[in-house]
């Protein structure tokens, strides 16, 4: 029973990590129409950024947040220099403009020596927690409870400030909004710079849970999934959907023989899209 | 001459302008060799033509196909299957792979349709790693050369001529398929799906044949790049792989037979060029795999940016 329990809450942390990077994906992809496929080697830039920083000497909490929005100024300078040109084209653009930068930046922190040759961690206390005789480790609830503070600020975000409403104004319908005077191409740059500012956010938070190197980014492929079983286009889905996906693999870390559980948040994909098309929380195109 | 005749001539020539480089340089075999890679993207290219530049769907997966056959022909040829018979058969694994992978479109369009060849692509990767009693995992497999009867294409020149033997046929069957009904339903589809329907055009079956021809056109590909590298292993057919031949037909223009010629020529070039480009940098930290990556993505980047209708062009 207790395993059980340690299993489902290190499942439910990775799974918010995969939820966050969801997220990304759903807040541009409502934006933009575009799937980005560099949210991985944001989330990495971003964890590598935090080390870096902490390295040169600054406060790790400082590092954090300025790392986060290092990241996010650099998907709005992107967005402004050139992914606003695949508004309108064919997906195919946008897919391969993002895949394109996605390798430049893997390839610009691989070039860093120190990046490739050791793994790096952040210093954070590592504690067991015993709650109701069941042990935890710290760094799972740490990662919960960072996510829950992260989405309620996204919730008041959306819903108490005129940026928030504009930017679901255009998600709802973009010409519309333009005549009503939102700033339509205002608002793509700040989904685009939230979307990476999230991505980077949920490389720091799986910092404790992985170490930080190169391939860390690997997990936006299985958040990738965690979007499209939430709709792709519902903030909450791709919250529940990361959870769910989390959740799902860790359990079948305990139940299936080695190996199969990296292919599981695929399977569901695969039936999640033929069984419902347009997510479980989705809505006809 | 036509003009989709002048540029496949011209595509042509640019190969032989490569191997006859080659051979005026220190390696003619290397340069043979780097021919022989260009017609067998080339192949699987001509698959993508026909699921991207005709079918007008997007693929993310086409490696995963590639890999099929290629792994097909090996596991056949190592069981003593003569590699000519073994050919049809890695085909058809690629066929019934992107029958597979095509399902969901009966039910999904664009870019979900994308996701789900992703996801089929993914658990294809996964399976070749984790199936280790058949494909040996991330340890690899052998495979010998081809060979018909007493014959083995050992020699660069041989290979390169088995491939552009492979490649006259495929491109013959294409041309073939393009301007038949089902080609004319696929671009009556890509053009406007409701009026297609309803012109009695069935989508979904539709799309399954765009998939399942390019499928088979990349599991010929996969089989010929298992005999000429001789080695298999999962991780050349990762999403990198898919990417490329991605890049391949947007870059030599995916409406065009002959973009996939163009497309192989620029992709199997573009490492050789990076690579002359990383040794006249400066310093050692620059001479790193980290740069080589990082001017690919640049290059990506740029060829869509500033030829967004590919280098073959036109509509």
């Amino acid at each position: 029973m207790s395993a059980f329990a340690q299993v489902l809450a290190s499942g439910v942390a990775t799974g918010c990590v995969y939820g966050l990077v969801a997220l990304s994906f759903v807040l541009i992809y409502k934006a933009s129409d575009t799937v980005s496929f560099m949210q991985g080697e944001l989330l990495m830039v971003g964890a590598f950024a935090a080390v870096g920083l902490h390295a040169a000497g600054v406060p790790l909490a400082l590092a954090g947040v300025l790392a986060v929005l290092a990241v996010a100024l650099l998907g709005a300078a992107l967005e402004r220099l050139a992914l606003r040109r695949a508004l309108g084209q064919p997906h195919l653009v946008a897919v391969l403009l993002t895949f394109g930068f996605g390798l430049v930046m893997r390839g610009a922190v691989a070039s860093v020596p120190a990046a490739t040759h050791e793994m790096h961690r952040l210093p954070l206390p590592e504690q067991v927690l015993v709650l109701g005789g069941i042990a935890f480790a710290s760094s799972h609830l740490a990662v919960i409870a960072a996510t829950a503070l992260l989405v309620l600020l996204l919730a008041l975000f959306f819903r108490h400030t005129r940026a928030g409403l504009a930017l679901r104004a255009c998600a709802e319908d973009a010409r519309v909004a333009a005549l009503m005077g939102v700033p339509v191409a205002r608002m793509h740059t700040l989904a685009w710079a939230l979307g990476a500012g999230l991505a980077a956010f949920a490389g720091l938070l799986l910092a404790p849970i992985s170490f930080v190197h190169l391939d860390m980014g690997l997990v936006a492929l299985k958040a990738f999934p965690a979007a499209v079983l939430g709709g792709l286009y519902s903030l909450p889905g791709a919250l529940a959907g990361g959870v769910f996906i989390g959740v799902a693999e860790a359990l079948a870390g305990l139940a299936l023989p080695e190996g199969y559980k990296d292919a599981v948040p695929y399977a569901l994909l695969m039936l999640a899209l033929l069984a419902f098309p347009r997510g479980f929380g989705g809505r006809a195109a | 001459m036509s003009a989709t005749a002048r540029r496949a001539a011209l595509a042509a020539a640019a190969v032989l302008a490569l191997a006859v480089f080659g051979y005026a340089s220190a390696s003619p075999d290397y340069a043979l060799g780097q021919a022989t890679l260009v017609i067998t993207y080339a192949i699987a290219g001509l698959g993508l033509v026909i699921v991207v530049g005709h079918g007008g769907q997007i693929a993310l997966g086409h490696g995963a196909l590639v890999a099929l056959g290629a792994y097909t022909q090996a596991l056949l040829v190592a069981r003593g299957l003569p590699p000519l018979l073994a050919l049809p058969l890695a085909m058809a694994a690629g066929g019934a792979g992107g029958a597979l992978a095509s399902l969901p479109a009966r039910r999904l369009g664009g870019l979900y349709f994308g996701i789900s060849t992703l996801a089929f692509a993914l658990m294809v990767e996964e399976a070749l790693v984790r199936w280790e009693s058949l494909t040996r995992g991330s340890a690899g497999l052998g495979v010998a050369a081809f060979s018909v009867g007493g014959w083995s294409a050992t020699a660069p020149a041989a290979q390169l001529g088995v491939s552009a033997v492979l490649l006259a046929l495929a491109w013959a069957g294409c041309r073939r398929l393009l301007a038949s009904r089902i080609g004319r339903a696929w671009r009556a589809l890509r053009e406007d799906e409701m009026a297609a329907q309803a012109c009695g055009i069935a989508a979904g079956p539709s799309i399954a044949l765009a998939f399942t021809a390019g499928g088979a056109l990349a599991g010929l590909g996969g089989a010929l790049y298992a005999h000429w590298i001789g080695y298999l292993s999962p991780e050349q057919f990762g999403l990198r792989f898919s990417f490329e031949l991605l890049m391949l037909v947007f870059i030599g223009g995916a409406r065009r037979l002959a973009g996939a010629l163009w497309g192989a020529l620029v992709i199997v070039a573009l490492p050789q060029l990076i690579a002359l480009a990383r040794d006249a940098l400066p310093g050692d930290t620059l001479r790193s795999a980290g740069v080589e990556t990082l001017l690919f993505g640049a290059l990506i980047v740029a060829a869509v940016l500033l030829r967004p209708q590919g280098l073959a062009g036109g509509r």
